[in-house]
């Protein structure tokens, strides 16, 4: 019988408990949303590593003979097996284009078919020896419309070859490509092609039977910094350039970034859901055993035990937890696969080796709703434990009838009407309740601004500040190695569509303070410069100090450093060590990086004057008109890696931007909902614990405005302290959410404007006024005989 | 000689409502006898209320015995008390206090789910006239009627003490004796002990004993010698 009682209780009362489903129903779709898809993405990258044998470290040299690469790994202990291959990037000739399409050539040894980072092929046919034939990367494939069959003409050092493209593949080290010192993938423009050693030997002569790549595999036990030192003293002969981990190669670095990302956000979002969730639970509960008093104390007479009267009670916090998380395990089962079509679609190369509906999921969905649910249905109903019968059918001592520090201001109650003084004592009356409206306003207000603000400022300055505030040229030309600075500068200003040229130079480094250390790129850029911009927080240009670094805030916090500290840096390029004083540390909010007056960084390196790229700006700016005149003068020449246009770049973002929107919109529809369900409920409570009180008053001859305006005061009062709660909050929210996703590659910055605070609070009140227009139609449906009959 | 159902020695009560101290019962003596009707008389705020619900295991003395059968609560825990009211005790309210989300029929069964030895549902529906009213809310009942499923409810546990509070005190007079009327056969026909706690004089007179309290003290104890039947009573 106390199931139907349940049952019924809770049908009375729909509205509240439906919105706690909501919330419930919420967070499991994330956490099982995004927990699948996770695994979907973690499956498919092990399976591919598994097959595909993906190597556990690379190195990168001049050139050494590919026959003395073998002898490595007799000679360094650790390494199981070590391959040598030529890498190479090329420029696509494209006569319709303007821009610069690149090609990374990476060569596969078709004869040892055990070989590192071989490749799957998933449309079309492998690989042969004998011709010059390419496997391309599934995106730059579909994003330049090429078939099999097709022939890509390449452009190196000045010189044209031809590919014929065999078909498409997946390898493990080309999940995720995008342009160096760029994070996001430019599929219509940089794209990877396998071809075999033998083909690529032909099509560069000067590198033939020679390799400028290696990667390794670790036998099992083995300390790759050990490998990695003994490496480095083989290979310096052969010009080493870089060593580097699985860790560091991007595309497993991204991989292993978007897994992560998306494991803190299947715990962040579901952990303050369904906190919200058991919060109210918890007060619904805590509210409906003191409005059921006599009926506990009643249940107790009859001979129900203290377990049995606390089980029904629990069992309204459970069934809650059965419903959502029933409904949400199963919706968020069924987002995972669409959510993880658009990542291995869109972004990431990888089978799709889904795991499916599994029933393990369901059970931890499951568990995990009934856990946090059941622990806030037990605190919340507890109560039930100390009630004596006899005491349960009384009523409950009546409240302290003192003043309270709001009526006591004489100046502000006579301002006030009958209803206003009822809602100005029951404010001090019920403490408990007014805290629980200010917590639940706070904490809706919470959720609209911070997910607007990262839907809104967070996330698209993130991904745009960069292109917007920062680089801001029509053109950049990379160049093949550096170059002597002025000369460069000058060959390029002579053109009459170029109106500025600055030049860049890009330095690998590695910089160290005390036990922490860091491989970075060291920016040199002109005092005057105006195309490549150091912004502080405010976006006041700072200017490359000559006397020091400027680090990234990202780069100061893993070297934990402060301006004042000095650091070591070291490079290929110096003769020697430099010790360098951090001068200041400001926010970057896309990759990591120092920054220095460029002929600053020419008297470290040693090497003279040099550029590794020039920055354009044209007479037309904004237009493609100087790219293509760049491409035109520049687009064959054996210094020129590739001229990258401001224009393109910013239209590849928009479209990154289209698809990431589509996930990143979703955040303050939640928020809205959140918010809504919180203060429905909230609302609600307490109008239902009331409705006596509001029944007697319609009795009386008040209207139903008037009796509702009692509550409506009390809310809007304790509004203006929950909105002011709600913004230290919001801020507390974003900077741990912030410092949780942040990673190597990029950073989000925390912003709320005041627009957005103001939306914010201006869509937390809609939902208050919402909330009031229910309230106002419950009041109207009141059956004043009914309640007033009723003892409770 | 009729056998000792339940005995009360020295009972004292005390309790603590907000800032009030109350001594509701300030040693209170007496005994209930198998079947037996007993009306426990006293004006508002003598202790009856509180003498009953002590007797009925819902509350426990500050001071004193109390013995059912050789049963001793006044010791008893948490665990025997609700054990002592599942199988021993019924109780019946002034108002009522059925819940309002279970029909009558649903209301009764609440009681026979937890006994070991129930009387049937329809049977008390029908003993208390309301067979063809059991699917019916108490919002959709008299006041007279949900009394009455009230009085089932106690009844359907079979126990051997029923505790009535007030149980005419909401309802007009015939409804009333109506109720008495119940009250008295079920003590004659199912050898309950039935205690009814009320400020009615009259209703006294159809007691087989009256126990008058005043202050918190049992003032008299007396046995009529002709209790009146329900119909005869009036007030």
């Amino acid at each position: 019988m106390l199931w139907k009682k349940l049952l019924r209780d809770m049908l009375s009362n729909k509205g509240s408990y439906l919105s706690c489903i909501v919330l419930i129903v919420l967070g499991l779709v994330f956490y099982m949303g995004l927990t699948i898809a996770v695994e979907n993405m973690f499956r498919g990258k092990e399976i591919l590593y598994e097959e595909q044998n993906f190597a556990h470290g690379f190195a990168r040299v001049e050139s050494m003979l590919e026959r003395d690469v073998a002898d490595l790994a007799d000679e360094i202990q650790g390494i199981e097996r070590i391959d040598g291959r030529l890498v190479q990037e090329v420029r696509l000739h494209d006569e319709d284009s303007d821009e610069s399409i690149y090609l990374n050539l990476i060569s596969q040894n078709l004869a040892d078919p055990g070989r590192l980072n071989s490749y799957r092929v998933t449309q079309g046919e492998g690989l042969v020896e004998g011709s010059a034939n390419a496997l391309l990367d599934t995106y730059f494939t579909e994003a330049r419309q090429i078939e099999q069959g097709d022939t890509l003409e390449v452009i190196h050092k000045g010189q044209l070859e031809e590919i014929t493209v065999n078909g498409v593949a997946m390898s493990p080290e080309i999940i995720y490509l995008c342009p160096e010192s760029q994070i996001y993938p430019n599929p219509e423009q940089y794209g990877a092609a396998l071809l075999p050693l033998k083909a690529m030997w032909n099509m560069f002569p000067d590198m033939q039977s020679k390799v400028n790549d290696l990667v390794f595999s670790l036998s099992p036990g083995a300390d790759y910094h050990q490998v990695e030192e003994k490496l480095e003293q083989e290979l310096e002969p052969y010009g080493l350039k870089e060593i580097y981990h699985r860790d560091d190669h991007l595309s497993h670095f991204m991989v292993s970034e978007q897994i992560e990302m998306m494991e803190i956000m299947g715990t962040f979002f579901p952990v303050v859901i369904l906190s919200v969730a058991g919060a109210i639970i918890l007060v619904l509960l805590i509210r409906t055993v003191e409005q059921q008093r006599t009926q506990i104390g009643i249940l107790k007479a009859m001979g129900y035990s203290n377990r049995e009267v606390l089980l029904h009670y629990l069992s309204y916090s459970l069934v809650l937890a059965a419903a959502g998380g029933i409904l949400g395990s199963v919706l968020g089962m069924m987002a995972a696969e669409p959510l993880s079509d658009i990542l291995m679609e869109e972004f990431f190369a990888l089978p799709q080796e889904y795991v499916g509906i599994s029933p393990a999921y369901f059970i931890v969905g499951l568990g995990l709703c009934l856990a946090v649910m059941g622990t806030a249905g037990y605190l919340g109903s507890r109560k039930v434990l100390k009630l004596f019968p006899a005491e349960a059918m009384q009523p409950p001592a009546p409240p302290s009838m003192k003043e309270n520090i709001l009526e006591r201001i004489k100046f502000f109650t006579s301002m006030l009407t009958v209803q206003g003084k009822m809602a100005v004592r029951n404010l001090g009356r019920s403490r408990g309740r007014s805290a629980f409206m200010v917590f639940g306003i706070a904490a809706s207000c919470t959720m609209v601004i911070s997910t607007f603000s990262l839907a809104y400022e967070s996330v698209p300055t993130f991904l745009f500040h960069q292109h917007d505030e920062v680089e801001i040229y029509d053109a950049k030309i990379n160049l093949v190695e550096p170059l002597p600075r002025e000369p460069s500068v000058r060959e390029v200003a002579t053109h009459p569509e170029v109106s500025r040229v600055e030049p860049v130079a890009e330095v690998p480094v590695g910089i160290s303070y005390r036990w922490h250390e860091e491989e970075v790129e060291l920016l040199g850029l002109p005092r005057k410069g105006r195309m490549y911009n150091i912004l502080d927080t405010d976006l006041n240009r700072v200017l490359p100090p000559d006397n020091g670094l400027v680090l990234s805030e990202r780069l100061a916090e893993n070297l934990n450093v402060a301006p004042g500290d000095t650091v070591e840096v070291e490079s290929p390029f110096f003769h020697e060590e430099v010790h360098l004083e951090v001068l200041k540390v400001l926010p970057q909010y896309s990759g990591m990086n120092a920054y220095m007056e460029i002929s600053a960084l020419e008297e470290i390196a040693g090497q003279g004057s040099f550029a590794t790229s020039l920055l354009v700006e044209g007479d037309d700016i904004g237009s493609k008109k100087t790219l293509a005149v760049l491409n035109d003068n520049y687009g064959k020449s054996e210094n020129v890696a590739g001229i990258d246009g401001w224009l393109t770049m910013r239209e590849e973002l928009l479209e990154v931007w289209s698809t990431m929107g589509i996930i990143v919109r979703t955040f303050p529809v939640v928020g809205l909902l959140l918010s809504f369900a919180i203060i429905y409920i909230t609302s609600f409570i307490i109008l239902s614990e009331r409705s006596r009180e509001l029944a007697s008053m319609r009795v009386l001859g008040m209207t139903s405005r008037e009796v509702l305006s009692v509550i409506t005061f009390e809310q809007w009062f304790l509004a203006f302290f929950g909105l002011l709660a709600g913004i230290p909050l919001v801020r507390l929210l974003l900077i741990a959410f912030a410092r949780e996703a942040a990673t190597d590659m990029y950073t989000l910055p925390v912003e709320i404007s005041s627009h957005i605070m103001l939306t914010g609070v201006l869509f937390t009140a809609l939902a208050i006024w919402v909330a009031q227009r229910f309230a106002l139609y419950k009041v109207r449906k009141l059956d004043l005989v009914e309640v007033l009959k009723s003892r409770e | 000689m009729p056998k000792e159902l339940v005995k009360a020695k020295n009972i004292k009560k005390r309790y603590q409502m907000g800032e009030v101290k109350v001594y509701a019962l300030r040693g209170v003596d007496f005994s209930l006898y198998n079947k037996e009707l007993v009306v426990v008389l006293g004006h508002s705020g003598s202790g009856k209320s509180t003498l009953v619900n002590i007797v009925g295991g819902m509350d426990k003395p500050s001071e004193g015995e109390l013995y059912f059968s050789d049963q001793s609560l006044h010791e008893a825990g948490e665990a025997e008390l609700t054990s002592y009211r599942r199988s021993e005790v019924g109780f019946i309210f002034q108002f009522y206090n059925l819940m309002p989300n279970l029909t009558a029929y649903e209301n009764i069964n609440l009681s026979v789910q937890i006994s070991n030895d129930p009387l049937d549902v329809d049977e008390l529906l029908e003993q208390v006239g309301l067979n063809d009213r059991g699917d019916h809310f108490p919002s959709q009942l008299s006041g007279g009627e949900q009394q009455r499923v009230a009085i089932a409810r106690a009844l359907a546990k079979n126990p051997r003490l029923l505790l009535c509070d007030e149980p005419t005190g909401a309802l007009d007079l015939p409804t009333g004796k109506q109720v008495l009327k119940l009250l008295r056969d079920f003590c004659i026909n199912y050898n309950k002990t039935v205690v009814i706690i009320t400020h009615n004089t009259n209703i006294s007179y159809m007691a087989d004993r009256v126990v008058y309290l005043k202050d918190g003290l049992v003032e008299w104890i007396k046995e009529n010698e002709a209790p009146l039947i329900p119909e005869e009573v009036s007030w």
